[in-house]
């Protein structure tokens, strides 16, 4: 049941465009994933959802309704607030039963759900307390069990875990989705982190401009990116621009790189045919770096570089090779680290990809 | 080096500490003092003995009693009056901005910086121009115009501290503008709103230069009493009216003090973490 719609909605603020023709839906229950660099229109997008903004085009649907001209607190939405915005002057408790106050419940039904958020959130103990008298990580609990009370139809949360430290902030995302999911709340997250937006949600979708470059699921928006700036967004790559040159047969292309390279490629397909040019990109975790001497077996189409290593990296699961090619481009590529011997500085090695290791995306977009 | 800067910033506290104590606790100390002395008349300090035969006099005094009166009616209205206008001016300043807002926020605090002499002439000018000559209105209105920047500044202070998204926290959990403001924004800047009130109250018990030249024959406050007793019949009668008018500032005083300590104590310690 499609819970949130955003119909063609934009946003203006005097010459600029913040939000340019969002259109998306989430379905009762999913987490969607506003994924984008600051200013890309994400957080705008929130806070027309909301009722702080009002759309100069469009429309924004909650549970079938037109939102249109409803203030924030004639809407049931919950929002989490980047500074978690609690109250310095009510308890914990205080804060939960805020919204269940104003929304008119009863007394008793409303101790029962304080404490239910508050179970929800294993902060019982420190009802009492005030919000300045908690660290980071429980205030933001204390600010999801006020958003979460009234049983809103939709949860917003707005860049949740970037006021924690590193540490600090994946523990508490694992609690995070836990908690969302035991409520079974509808939730967008808006971040500028792609491991965040990964991880939470069930759908991603990237901004930029205040365009939707992208919709989907995490995977598909890794393995598939369909522009240049989602690709280099999310994830790390190597990138070749050049040119194709002939169909190599079997939904395979020959890519002719600046460099000189010649790279084995999907052929573009579907919303990518038919662009004027193209780039190329491969993620260093598909590039295999192997001995140049060792025979590579099987028959299966390959792309093999020559290079030498020029540089190690051992960040703890992961081993970050910089490989130089023949004509002096640098190439990274990255292995897990399971024991093997590693390579050496100065080492002769060579690069296998397979074509369907590469991603293929119009040029300049 | 740092070290030498830092006993030279010493020093210069403790000068500076010794230089009040002088100039404004000694003096302080000597007009209590001799407001209870014995003496018929003005004598030596310290006084050879202690009666409270001027606080008598003070209290039996109509001139002096007429001027207390008229300065706590005045300061009674003047300083709520200009609560309620400071307080909204400094809401409308800090959750609008329309163009001239600067402007607005100057003029609002420019009775700090243009010489009170200078607004009682000017008022006396302005009221002698629309025919407005009764003592108690002329004196009410220069005591608001010189105790609203105070109000308007605590206020402000207090409002900016709050976060807006306070506000919103507030509204998207289902309180509308007004409820927001009641709930949220009230009690978190009701401090600056206090001492702005306690400001006021204390300026205007305490103001000569304005009042001076708004008071009617019949209309004045104490503190004009004083200066007037001054040049008639210096006694030490005024030093027990100073005595007096210190206790209601000192009074009001502790009373701030009792208020934001409860508040801070209330808050946990931490309001704008």
């Amino acid at each position: 049941m499609t819970v949130l719609q955003l119909d063609s909605v934009t946003k203006r603020f005097g010459d600029f465009t913040a939000v340019d023709r969002a259109s998306f839906s989430l379905d009762k229950g999913k987490i969607l994933s506003l994924l984008g660099p600051s200013g890309c229109g994400k957080t705008t997008t929130l806070r027309m959802i909301a009722g702080f903004e009002a759309p100069d085009e469009g429309r924004v649907l909650i549970a079938g309704q037109d939102t249109r001209g409803k203030r924030p607190y004639e809407r049931n939405v919950g929002l989490l607030f980047q500074d978690y915005a609690l109250f310095p002057h009510m308890t914990v408790e205080q804060n939960v039963a805020y919204g269940l106050k104003r929304r008119g419940y009863e007394r008793t039904a409303m101790q029962g759900r304080i404490q239910e958020m508050l179970d929800l959130v294993k902060l019982s103990e420190f009802a009492a307390r005030r919000p300045g008298q908690l660290s980071g990580g429980q205030q933001q609990r204390v600010a999801l069990a006020r958003s979460l009370a009234t049983g809103p139809e939709v949860v917003l949360l707005d860049e949740p875990l970037s006021a924690l430290d590193a540490k600090l902030r994946q523990e508490l995302r694992i609690e995070l989705k836990q908690i969302l999911d035991a409520v079974g709340a509808t939730t967008i997250v808006v971040t500028h982190d792609q491991e965040e937006a990964m991880s939470l949600g069930d759908t991603v979708i990237v901004m930029s401009r205040g365009r939707i470059m992208q919709e989907g699921p995490p995977t598909e928006i890794y393995k598939d990116p369909r522009t240049k700036f989602v690709a280099e967004f999310i994830g790390r790559s190597n990138w070749f621009s050049g040119d194709l040159v002939e169909s190599a047969g079997d939904g395979v292309s020959r890519f002719e790189t600046s460099e000189g390279l010649s790279l084995l490629v999907p052929a573009p397909n579907g919303v990518l045919a038919g662009a004027e040019g193209y780039e190329v990109c491969v993620r260093p975790e598909r590039i295999h770096a192997g001995d140049r001497s060792a025979e590579t077996a099987g028959t299966e189409v390959v792309n093999r570089l020559a290079g030498t290593v020029r540089d190690i990296a051992h960040l703890g699961a992961d081993i970050h090779l910089v490989i130089e090619l023949e004509g002096g481009r640098l190439i990274v590529a990255s292995e897990q680290y399971l024991g093997q011997a590693l390579e050496q500085e100065g080492e002769a090695v060579e690069l296998t990809f397979r074509p369907m290791d590469c991603i293929i995306v119009p040029a300049g977009s | 080096m740092s070290r030498h800067v830092d006993d030279v910033g010493k020093w210069l506290v403790w000068i500076a500490i010794a230089a009040t104590f002088v100039f404004l606790v000694a003096p302080i100390v000597v007009a209590i003092m001799m407001s209870f002395d014995a003496r018929g008349y003005l004598g030596r300090f310290p006084p050879p003995d202690y009666s409270i035969q001027w606080y008598v006099n003070f209290f039996s005094d109509t001139f002096y009693l007429t001027g207390l009166r008229t300065s706590i009616v005045l300061a009674v209205i003047a300083t709520a009056v200009s609560t309620v206008a400071g307080v909204s001016a400094a809401i409308v300043l800090d959750r609008y901005d329309f163009p001239g807002k600067q402007a607005v926020e100057t003029l609002f605090l420019s009775p700090l910086i243009i010489p009170a002499v200078v607004i009682g002439f000017a008022l006396l000018l302005f009221f002698a121009l629309i025919g407005v000559f009764q003592g108690f209105p002329r004196l009410l209105a220069g005591h608001i115009v010189i105790t609203f920047p105070y109000t308007v500044r605590t206020t402000l202070a207090g409002l900016v501290g709050i976060r807006k998204t306070l506000t919103e926290a507030a509204m998207v959990l289902g309180a509308n503008e007004r409820q927001a403001f009641w709930d949220v924004t009230f009690p978190l800047a009701r401090t600056g709103m206090v001492a702005g009130a306690v400001f006021a109250f204390a300026f205007s018990m305490d103001d000569v230069a304005v009042s001076l030249f708004l008071t009617s024959p019949d209309t004045y406050t104490l503190p004009v009493a004083m200066v007037s007793m001054m040049r008639t019949n210096f006694d030490l009668t005024i030093a027990a009216a100073s005595v007096v008018l210190m206790l209601f500032t000192v009074g009001l005083i502790v009373l701030l003090d009792w208020i934001v300590g409860l508040e801070r104590l209330i808050g946990g310690g931490v309001y704008r973490s």
